[in-house]
């Protein structure tokens, strides 16, 4: 079953999402932060990634994605945004329309995601890839 | 020189005096003609055409400078419009004094107009330079005075209105000439303590101003930061509840479902409290808008598509129109559609099973006008003036339903407010009621008021 790598700095976050994703039969792995986030996917390459867009530093998600997007060895794991994409975040970016060279992710969704949504968005995702 | 008005009011001002002087030149020619010709007052009215006419010359000078220091400056020099006015002051005085010695000197009670000028020079420039400009009429005034008496100048008398030779008296004429230096400077004295109480206070409403709006950003930003700490805590217990709610850990007894469905249903009402209260506060902070513009069809299409499903589940008959002369609209996307789907929803929810609910788009001149119509509750006429304001709910809507956050419609008004529009509502004659946003066509009219 595929493997999905959680990056949140809410540790509750995470676990409600384990359970609705273990429940599915995923793998899930997880990480508070960036560095973790880097090393995880280093040690045990994930099929895709759940990404806060808000961490540490507001940048922290955004910076992560690109980076990661830029790596060839990452660049092909979807990245789902968990991110308020009906609210201003203060950054000029459109993710409706797909804003792909600026933020290079795959899928957004609002948080709190309701657990069929979400898995929805994850079925998705892993098929389209 | 201290800064008194502001530059564009200050340019205004300067306008102001020189089509004030436009009036004053008509009135030379009016009251020569009429002087010589119904009052049989002899006038040296040759000269004063002559006057007049010069006038008009110099007067279309300053038009031009002004003109030319204020063309297609947002902030015109302030200083130099200073200086245009003191040249205006003093040039007038001089014009004044020449007036005056064609037509009877100190015979003749228009010298008294020199106050006038005292009292623009004490509102318009500081203290010390109104104390110039009437030493300066004194200086101008008492040297004709003087010479004619004196006979080192001709005496243009006012044969037909003063006596003969008043300007030769000299007791006359140098207690005439002190009581118009006294009177011009004490209007000087009086006028320019008036201004600079005015002055201080309006200094003194420009800083508690400047106060609020810093205290009001802060509590903005203060609002934000507790509401989106608070989201996110929200956040992470929905998520938590909704594991339980949707018997991801194991199944619940009757019991326990209702237990946790309450809680769920608090949690999504907290949030969607909260979320909006981000939303608005964003809106807020931001202060200006996003402009594109973008398909109406496609804007209108998004807001009925999100209620649709809401609308069809207590079957209200949901319609649109789309006036065919209008493609696209102009502002920011996404709060447009949000807007729109707002009031939408707000229709939907608070009209009866059966209803209607209709949206109209249509061309009005160089404006969109938006109605949102409902066959529903209306809104309680007492009630109308407040329905935009923030955390209010109208009586009959919270009977209706016990959700809502009172923060949709002031969102909405910060929308439209903040794209140069305005909003409103009416209760239609057969119930209900519709809210109605105009919004500017121009691409270039959003505003970045803060």
């Amino acid at each position: 079953m595929a493997r999905i790598l959680i990056v949140d700095d809410d540790p509750d976050i995470i676990e409600a999402m384990r359970v609705v994703l273990e429940n599915r039969g995923y793998d899930v792995d997880s990480a508070l932060d960036g560095t973790k986030a880097l090393e995880r996917i280093g040690a045990n390459r994930p099929d895709l990634i759940i990404l806060d867009v808000m961490m540490t530093t507001p940048q922290e998600g955004f910076n992560l994605a690109r980076q990661l997007k830029q790596d060839c060895q990452t660049a092909q794991i979807p990245i789902l945004m968990l991110t308020a994409v009906k609210q201003k975040t203060g950054i000029d970016f459109k993710p409706e329309a797909g804003d792909q060279t600026w933020l290079p992710v795959e899928g957004y969704l609002d948080k709190p995601v309701r657990p069929d949504v979400l898995i929805q968005k994850v079925e998705a995702l892993l098929h389209k890839g | 020189m201290e800064e008194i008005l502001q530059s564009p009011s200050m340019a205004k001002r300067a306008m102001w005096l020189v089509q004030l002087r436009w009036v004053a030149i008509g009135a030379l020619v009016v009251a020569t003609f009429v002087s010589r010709r119904f009052l049989g007052v002899k006038l040296a009215s040759e000269q004063l055409y002559y006057l007049a006419g010069g006038l008009l010359v110099y007067n279309a000078a300053l038009y031009g400078l002004l003109r030319w220091l204020t063309r297609s400056r947002a902030e015109p020099p302030s200083k130099a419009i200073g200086r245009v006015i003191s040249l205006q002051i003093s040039g007038d005085l001089a014009i004044l004094t020449t007036i005056l010695h064609f037509s009877g000197g100190i015979e003749n009670p228009f010298a008294f107009f020199f106050v006038f000028h005292m009292i623009i020079a004490s509102i318009l420039r500081s203290p010390a330079e109104s104390y110039v400009q009437a030493a300066l009429a004194c200086l101008l005034f008492g040297a004709v005075v003087v010479l004619e008496y004196a006979e080192w100048i001709r005496h243009y008398p006012l044969e037909g209105f003063a006596g003969h030779g008043l300007y030769r008296d000299g007791v006359f004429v140098l207690g005439t000439l002190f009581v118009f230096c006294v009177t011009l400077f004490l209007v000087v004295y009086m006028t320019t303590s008036i201004a600079q109480q005015v002055r201080a206070q309006q200094a003194d409403l420009e800083l508690a101003n400047r106060q609020l709006k810093e205290q009001d950003k802060l509590k903005n930003e203060y609002v934000l930061r507790v509401s989106h700490d608070v989201k996110g805590h929200l956040a992470a217990i929905q998520s938590c509840i909704d594991t339980v709610h949707d018997g991801l850990l194991g199944p619940l007894n009757d019991a326990q479902k209702d237990m946790i469905g309450r809680a769920h249903r608090r949690t999504a009402q907290a949030l969607a409290f909260v979320t909006d209260l981000l939303r608005l506060t964003h809106m807020k902070i931001a202060g200006k808008v996003q402009i594109s513009c973008f398909p109406v069809r496609a804007m209108v299409a998004k807001a009925i598509g999100a209620v649709r499903d809401r609308a069809e589940a207590k079957s209200i008959g949901l319609s649109a129109e789309i006036s065919p002369s209008l493609d696209i609209i102009c502002g920011e996307q996404l709060l447009l559609e949000e807007t729109l789907e707002n009031l939408l929803f707000n229709a939907v929810r608070y009209t009866p099973a059966g209803g209607k609910v209709r949206l109209e788009v249509f061309d009005q001149g160089q404006e969109v006008v938006i109605n949102v119509m409902d066959t529903g509750i209306g809104i309680p006429w007492d009630e109308m003036p407040h329905i935009f304001e923030e955390f209010y709910r109208a009586s009959n809507a919270r009977a209706v339903d016990r959700e809502g956050t009172g923060l949709g419609l002031s969102f909405a008004k910060q929308v439209v407010e903040r794209h140069g529009g305005r909003i409103s509502v009416q209760n239609n004659q057969g119930g209900g009621c519709t809210f109605t946003i105009v919004l500017p066509k121009g691409a270039d009219r959003g505003t970045g008021r803060t």
